[in-house]
């Protein structure tokens, strides 16, 4: 735009000075000529005799087809020349009447009018017609150039920010998808070495720091769940052979039994933790089989019924017969589990359950809600970080693990839990793609 | 029976042989993985306990080389918290079953005595029966005298399970994993309801025979 702006104005000026520098070195030409040819004439009657001079006049019309010649009297009156009579107008002169209409043999004339003895008139002049062709050629073709010269800047203009615009799309675009979650993602360079290269690859170190930063803040738990399995292992290991020396201790609820229970459930956090993180790794996804996700869903289903019962929920199912899906059944299984666990446990009794399974286009959709509490729309994100627990279920039992284990699994199955507001209650979708 | 544990953690091969002894198996160790292989093709083994983390040799490629050496002879994994693939991994080497340290005594010793019958059993059964309790794989019936008993599937798997380690004790881990497949534990009390569904249907009013054993699991026994 601004290159289009900048070139339409030089432009008119550069055309202005080479119009006026032409057509007037031709007016130039024509007037010199002119001048030769009246004094060649004077020259050729000293005397100044008008009849003589008529004679000389009327001899040189139809030498030269560009010539006009008009000598007349002092009444006015046309005593030789291919020209009417005309008012005696002295110096440099255009003929009257339009100069542009070709058809017309008196159009375009140029010339010089001198007054001479006795109140006579002579008038010599060369037709423009060349003048004026030339002329409109110069603007023909300075209009052209002009038409070109703003079209080739608008498309140069324009090119150039689109390929900048682009440049800024994709710095934009890897944001996003980093903001999203996936920090393996880095701005492309292209190798220019210009200004936006060199601003990737700031961008690019920053994140590489950032991602390490992150996965150092992840495998320190991992490491300490790794670092403290076998001091772990063989607490409990004593604490059992020191059950077992005492056979009347053996199965009361005593303090050796209580302890056994506690360290099963850190054992248990651990557990999850690890496994989380060999998820998240990518293990296991070379085991994908085909899932019969029905059949697992019932299962799932009947491992919670009568934790459903106790608590006087009920559950509304409604699952398509024969729907496969692509994965690792045992995972999906825990996955799933996981969910219709936290739906149980974070109703209150009497609550309504549903779990849904279809077909939604070319993907199996599974949708578990509850019209319990719910998750405020703020922390369904963070609620699938580990640990997390929400202020209302810091008293229930869990570790705060479970949806962060549900989540790991379904992005190994390349989806995500959609958390929503079930209106009241929780509604968590996730779509699994059809086998 | 007698066991080689194949194990270089000195305090869990003292805990696993303090357990296995008590139940009155003769237990023997190595520390090594190459040396355990040894002994584990060289002599007569009832059952092979296997750690997969070996000095040496690991755990895995011991029990291929024994299982590709044509050595029948049942495998139970030991493995540390945390590998999710370590399961599929063993059991596709050609173990037989597979436990996450710690584990607690009840549950190595079920396993043990669950492993050990495995052996003996030649052909595959289309029947089995415990007491009068008469069960036929093919056609998916259970009959206990003269009356026929209406199963569920799960039902029907729990009692078959139950059958094939009658007098034995499974536990609960064992059931979650055998009946149900499932290999994490739910923390529901789904093994309890369903053993209680089964109980009420086979009791007839005679004596349960299926016994609660306390702080490890349970039994099918043919006495009440």
């Amino acid at each position: 735009m601004l290159y289009g702006g900048l070139t339409s104005i030089g432009y008119p000026l550069l055309f202005g000075v080479v119009y006026w520098s032409t057509t007037h070195l031709m007016e130039l030409q024509i007037d010199a000529s002119v001048a030769g040819e009246i004094a060649e004439i004077q020259s050729a009657v000293p005397s100044g005799d008008i009849p003589q001079l008529g004679e000389v006049v009327a001899a040189l019309i139809g030498r030269s087809p560009d010539f006009f010649y008009l000598l007349q009297n002092s009444k006015g009156q046309a005593l030789a020349g291919n020209l009417p009579a005309t008012e005696p107008v002295k110096g440099i002169r255009q003929w009257p009447g339009s100069t542009r209409h070709r058809r017309n043999p008196f159009s375009g004339i140029r010339g010089r009018g001198t007054d001479l003895r006795e109140g006579a008139y002579l008038f010599v002049g060369l037709s423009t017609v060349q003048l004026h062709e030339m002329e409109e050629l110069v603007v023909r073709a300075f209009l052209w150039g002009l038409v070109l010269a703003i079209v080739l800047s608008l498309a140069g203009g324009a090119a150039l920010s689109l390929s900048f615009l682009r440049r800024i799309e994709a710095v934009s675009q890897t944001s996003r998808d980093i903001i999203r979650g996936d920090l393996q993602r880095r701005i492309p360079e292209r190798g220019t070495g210009d200004e936006f290269d060199h601003l990737a690859a700031s961008l690019n170190a920053m994140l590489d720091r950032i991602q390490a930063l992150m996965e150092g803040l992840r495998q320190v738990s991992n490491d300490i769940a790794h670092d403290l399995r076998t001091p772990l292992t063989r607490l409990r290991q004593r604490l059992e052979l020191a059950q077992r020396a005492d056979p009347a201790r053996l199965g009361g609820d005593t303090i050796i039994e209580q302890t056994l229970r506690d360290i099963d459930s850190i054992l248990e956090t651990f557990g999850a933790l690890l496994r989380i993180a060999q998820i998240e790794s990518g293990a296991r996804k070379a085991g994908f089989a085909v899932v019969d996700l029905s059949g697992l869903l019932r299962d799932v289903v009947e491992i919670y019924q009568s934790s459903i019962d106790d608590k006087h929920q009920t559950i509304d199912i409604r699952i398509e017969p024969a729907l496969g899906v692509m994965g690792d059944r045992e995972l999906l299984t825990q996955l799933f589990a996981n969910l219709l666990d936290n739906a149980v446990r974070h109703s209150p009794r009497y609550s309504a359950i549903e779990l849904r399974a279809y077909r939604r286009s070319d993907r199996v959709a599974v949708i578990i809600g509850d019209n319990g509490p719910g998750i405020p729309a703020e922390f369904r994100e963070k609620v699938l970080e580990r640990f997390f627990r929400l202020e209302g279920s810091r008293s229930t039992p869990g570790s705060g693990l479970g949806l962060s284990l549900s989540e790991a699994i379904a992005r190994l199955h390349e989806t995500e839990l959609e958390l929503s507001d079930n209106g009241p209650g929780l509604s968590v979708d996730v779509s699994l793609r059809c086998e | 029976m007698r066991i080689l544990l194949v194990e270089d953690d000195t305090e869990t091969a003292d805990y696993v042989r303090r357990g296995l002894d008590e139940a009155g198996h003769n237990v023997a160790t190595s520390a090594d993985g190459r040396e355990g292989l040894f002994r584990a093709a060289g002599e007569d083994w009832d059952l092979l306990i296997v750690d997969r983390m070996l000095p040496g040799l690991d755990g895995i490629a011991l029990v291929r080389t024994l299982r590709s050496s044509g050595i029948e002879c049942p495998v139970l994994f030991l493995t540390t918290l945390g590998g999710i693939d370590d399961r599929v991994a063993g059991l596709n080497a050609g173990a037989d079953d597979y436990l996450i340290k710690p584990f607690a005594f009840c549950e190595l010793a079920a396993r043990v005595t669950a492993l050990g019958r495995r052996a003996h059993r030649v052909a595959p059964e289309t029947k089995l029966k415990v007491a009068d309790i008469e069960m036929d794989l093919l056609a998916r019936t259970v009959k206990r005298g003269r009356q026929t008993i209406d199963l569920q599937p799960r039902e029907f798997r729990l009692l078959e399970y139950l059958m094939r380690h009658a007098e034995q004790v499974v536990t609960r881990t064992m059931l979650l994993e055998q009946v149900w497949d499932l290999h994490f534990d739910p923390h529901t009390n789904v093994v309890e309801s369903h053993i209680s569904r089964l109980r009420g249907k086979i009791d007839c009013g005679l004596g349960s025979l299926i016994h609660t054993v306390r702080g490890a699991g349970y039994s099918l026994r043919a006495t009440p």
